[in-house]
């Protein structure tokens, strides 16, 4: 039976990096390739052995699959491409590709200046990997090779992410990402046509949450700005130029107008440029609103919200700072924030997740004593906000893109089987289809029952509609025989003559004939008729006739009845059946061979 | 900007809300369920119990809070806001009526369809599937759902009952009836309550009450309604905690939006009354919910006449019937459910108050939002 094979790459029940292996029509994916930001040793790649031993990738996978810039989807890309090695075609995004190896280096620049670690990729690795990369574009049918096709469809999230369609003849699957269901303030909700996947791939770690409403967050974020700025507090939001900074200055922006603030709103230029740059290079990744916005005017052109200068870091009285980049740990942001950390009325708005080892992650943990280099200590005494803008799905979430894809059955990675028990049963129950939950590191195996589609001829189909019987039912399939040609790549089924005829064959009948003896001193017709009735009583369901012509008929099977020359009540009985019908022939003969009950009339 | 879409002045009416909400509010999360609830139902400090209420098919989820609520020394590094279904558990009927067993992992839930209660067990860590693991015999049926009440006992009992007629403790794992209110009523109950290990407060929803003790047999008094010269109304009555029982008050709210407050050695008597300020529905009223503040001296929740949850302070009402306002209103149903395309205004179906924090509550509505919010004391003027 056919079969597709799906393995979370990854040890125990850890969460943090996606790395999902798919063979499925005989073709090997990989579909993102994540570091996991926990581990500051091995642990954080992806186990490959699990896939070949001491060599290259390339061999044993067809393609490799990425389905947005977060870290823990891609970071280990380049490890996997040029340390482990694999040649051949990474697919992505166009915004992913653009977007991905600014914070693959970034990264970089963090574990190997900052941390000093030395297995590590190279700004060169990442450029040689990126070399690779194929880009795709939304709902566009790509050939991978002859046989195995995949398509891109929007997800929302971040900008450039995507899920995506994976079809090798007539099995496919569809592997989710990071999606989110809600459309929020830059990017629209995800969605999927009712393509009918074999499986749907989705992360579990937010399928049992509920999700805060965006507004809230936005609520929360507005509340604390203007606290700070009320009691004549400075706040600074460390963003990355791509993420949550255009959607938080159109919230400010709006909320200055609102509240007639006065306060002054910067945003570093470098942040603009940047920011410009890709929104305008993927406006069509944008929803609706931006694209309206954009068309009417500049972006990043805004009432309340001004271009920075350094010195202004410096001015007395409340202010709001954008500045790069996102983690603290360089930069613009960095000095900013060495300048404001010792004053408890100022704040600083994380919006994000940060790795360890940056500035960011330390004061989200915490920390109040920062060691900076010249061995000088930053005490931390501003007010520090950790605020997760990022758009998931949730349990409802869930549910909805199932209800639109139409899965055969679904697959949740990245969970504790025993913790997910409930939404297993819901979704089994809901959409009476299996759900599966694999462990990382282990496998499972799902049999899918393509269709092959095979053409009829004509004539076999009329004939058998010419045959009567009840309508067509699609619920109800209906036998009928013909004969399959596969001929180069297709399939037919024709009439059991015509196969004959192409092949260049004869057609033959097969008959069996047997003479069976019977002691009945009754007239030849009296025993034929006695003989009906015998079976009559026998065989129930079956079609049994007492002709005009002086036969019995079972089914297609014919008894004639004749007196023997010597003794009349020693009757011959001639029973004659074709090969179809050879089992229910001999079991008549052996059954007459027994005589005839008494009793008849 | 011209030519504004529909969306944008939505967008508009919840900006006006929500900016007013930055200083009404300290915190405020929103939620949306697949499915409305009409219960909700603390399983522990920071866990509750929610469940579906259509005729066939429905959820009953066990939903850890988020724990920014909690997390109050270091609430900025904490960026968790949603909630977490730690239980599931499915149910072919409605809940209409939720209980937890103090003490156990069960709940013990009406479905206003049959006379009989159903028992669950909410699971532990090994597994997170809420199963039926019994029933719990009563005499009769409630629309409305069974009332149930219960307090910590070893072994476990439940107090239940349809009309104040038919109220009895059961011992939930044996099912052996331990105690029958006796009582020479037929009306049916809309709320049933331990105010201490064996001594309950009965209402019915012609807003007659009685207090009742499980350890003796003798038949309680039963105290008549207020006395109103308006059409009948039903009541819905709520009584306070309080470190000596006979500090309790009793408040009973009507249908018409008047609340009468009695002292628990008078509940014959008036001891302050209002006339709320409740928007009342155009459909009729069925299920009203007033709720003592389990840490605010005086304090009353009311909820169900509209898409808002009230706040009274009872501590300024008068013996004599008088209009006041509320302290104040939790708007946030009302105001997001206008969103929705020609169908009904949402309306609250449950609330509850947090058993320590003093104003966090929990309120949920007939949309399926869900929010828990800790409200601003506004300055008296």
């Amino acid at each position: 039976m056919p079969e597709i094979k799906v393995t979370p790459l990854g040890a125990g029940q850890d969460v943090g990096r996606s790395c999902i292996l798919v063979s499925i029509g005989g073709k090997n994916i990989m579909l993102d390739c994540g570091m996991h930001m926990g581990y500051n040793d091995d642990r954080r790649f992806p186990d490959f052995s699990y896939i070949v031993q001491n060599s290259r990738l390339t061999d044993f996978l067809d393609c490799v699959i990425i389905s947005h810039f977060h870290l823990d989807h891609c970071g280990a890309l380049p490890y996997m491409s040029e340390m482990v090695g694999y040649d051949g075609p990474i697919y992505m995004t166009h915004p992913t590709k653009a977007i991905c190896p600014i914070l693959l280096e970034d990264f970089r620049k963090i574990t190997v200046d900052k941390k000093g670690e030395t297995n590590f990729f190279t700004s060169q690795m990442i450029k040689d990997c990126m070399k690779k990369v194929i880009p795709l574009n939304l709902h566009q049918t790509v050939q991978v090779d002859d046989e195995l096709e995949i398509k891109a469809y929007y997800a929302g999230h971040v900008l450039g992410a995507a899920m995506v369609h994976i079809k090798v003849g007539s099995e496919s699957v569809v592997y989710t990402g990071d999606y989110n269901m809600t459309p929020d303030r830059h990017l629209g909700a995800a969605w999927i046509d009712k393509c009918r996947p074999d499986i749907l791939i989705s992360e579990s770690t937010y399928a049992t949450t509920i999700r805060d409403s965006k507004r809230c967050r936005e609520r929360d974020f507005l509340k604390k700005v203007h606290e700070s700025i009320e009691r004549g507090g400075k706040v600074l939001i460390p963003v990355f130029a791509l993420g949550r900074a255009q959607e938080l200055c159109i919230l400010l922006e709006t909320f200055w107008e609102r509240m007639n603030l006065k306060a002054p709103i910067y945003f570093s230029t470098g942040l603009t440029e940047k920011a410009n740059h890709y929104y305008k290079l993927f406006i069509t990744w944008t929803n609706q609103k931006i694209r309206k916005t954009f068309v009417q005017r500049n972006m990043f052109e805004f009432k309340h919200i001004k271009a920075f200068d350094r010195s202004y870091a410096d001015n007395p009285g409340p202010m709001v700072v954008f500045a790069t980049p996102g983690m603290l740990h360089a930069g613009q942001s960095l000095q900013i924030f060495k300048k404001w950390a010792g004053n408890e009325k100022n704040m600083v708005i994380m919006p994000g997740y940060c790795v360890q080892g940056t500035i960011g992650h330390k004061i989200l943990n915490g920390q109040r004593k920062l060691e900076m280099e010249g061995r000088t200590t930053l005490d931390v005494k501003l007010q520090v906000e950790y605020m997760s803008f990022s758009a998931h799905a949730d349990a409802k979430g869930i549910m909805q893109l199932i209800r639109m894809a139409e899965p055969r059955n679904m697959l949740l990675v990245h969970g504790e089987a025993v913790k997910m028990e409930f939404l297993k049963g819901k979704i089994e129950q809901e959409f009476s289809i299996d759900c599966y939950m694999p462990a990382n590191g282990e496998t499972t195996t799902i049999t899918t029952n393509p269709s092959v589609p095979v053409d009829m001829s004509l004539s076999l189909l009329k004939r058998e509609m010419a045959l009567g019987g009840p309508l067509p039912d699609p619920k109800k399939p209906r036998t009928m025989h013909g004969t399959l040609i596969m001929k180069e790549n297709s399939l037919k089924l024709v009439s059991s003559e015509q196969a004959l005829k192409e092949l260049g064959l004869n057609e033959y009948q097969l008959r069996f004939t047997c003479r069976v003896q019977l002691q009945d001193p009754h007239s030849d017709v009296d025993t034929l008729h006695r003989i009906y009735t015998h079976l009559k009583n026998v065989l129930k369901g079956y079609t049994i006739q007492h002709l005009p012509d002086s036969t019995v008929m079972v089914e297609s099977i014919v008894i004639k009845v004749t007196s023997s020359a010597e003794d009349s009540s020693t009757k011959v009985l001639l029973l004659s059946w074709s090969y179809q019908d050879e089992d229910l022939g001999s079991y008549l003969s052996s059954l007459l061979k027994k005589g005839l009950p008494s009793g008849l009339c | 900007m011209a030519g504004e879409m529909l969306e944008e002045e939505f967008d508009d009416i919840l900006d006006d809300w929500f900016i007013e909400s930055l200083k009404t509010y300290k915190d405020l999360h929103v939620f949306q369920l697949e499915h409305p609830t009409r219960v909700i139902e603390w399983t522990s400090g920071k866990t509750v119990c929610v469940a579906g209420y259509s005729s066939s098919k429905n959820d009953i989820l066990e939903l850890r809070l988020p724990l920014k609520v909690f997390a109050d020394e270091n609430k900025g590094l904490c960026a968790e806001r949603d909630f977490k279904v730690v239980h599931g558990g499915f149910t072919g009927s409605p809940v209409r009526c939720l209980r937890h067993v103090p003490g156990t992992r069960c709940v013990v839930t009406s479905d206003g369809q049959n006379a009989d209660l159903q028992v669950w067990e909410l699971g532990g860590d090994d597994s997170d599937v809420i199963r039926r693991t019994g029933s719990v015999k009563g005499r009769n049926a409630s629309e409305s759902g069974c009332r149930i009440a219960a307090r910590v006992s070893t072994p476990p009992q439940v107090l239940h009952g349809a009309g104040i007629s038919d109220v009895q403790l059961t011992q939930l794992i044996s099912g052996e009836t331990l105690y029958k209110l006796d009582v020479d009523s037929d009306e049916p109950l809309s709320s049933l309550q331990f105010v201490s290990d064996s001594v309950f407060l009965a209402g019915c929803f012609n807003g007659s009450v009685c207090i009742a003790d499980t350890r003796t047999s003798a038949a309680p008094q039963l105290h008549p309604p207020p006395s109103s010269s308006g059409e009948p109304a039903l009541w819905w009555t709520d009584a306070s905690s309080a470190p000596q029982q006979s500090d309790c008050k009793v408040v009973r709210l009507s249908s018409s939006g008047r609340a009468v407050v009695s002292d628990w050695r008078n509940l014959g008597g008036i001891a302050c009354q209002a006339q709320l300020d409740v928007q009342t529905r155009p459909d009729k009223l069925k299920e009203a919910s007033v709720s003592w503040a389990p840490a605010l001296a005086g304090y009353i929740s009311v909820s169900g006449f509209s898409g808002a949850v009230q706040i009274y302070n009872t501590c300024v009402w008068k013996t004599e019937l008088q209009d006041v306002q509320p302290l104040f209103q939790h708007r946030g149903h009302a105001v997001s459910s206008e969103q929705t395309d020609g169908s009904a205004p949402a309306f609250v179906t449950s609330h509850v108050w947090h058993p320590e924090r003093p104003r966090t509550l929990l309120s949920a509505a007939s949309d399926g939002s869900l929010h828990v919010w800790d409200w601003v004391e506004p300055e008296t003027k």
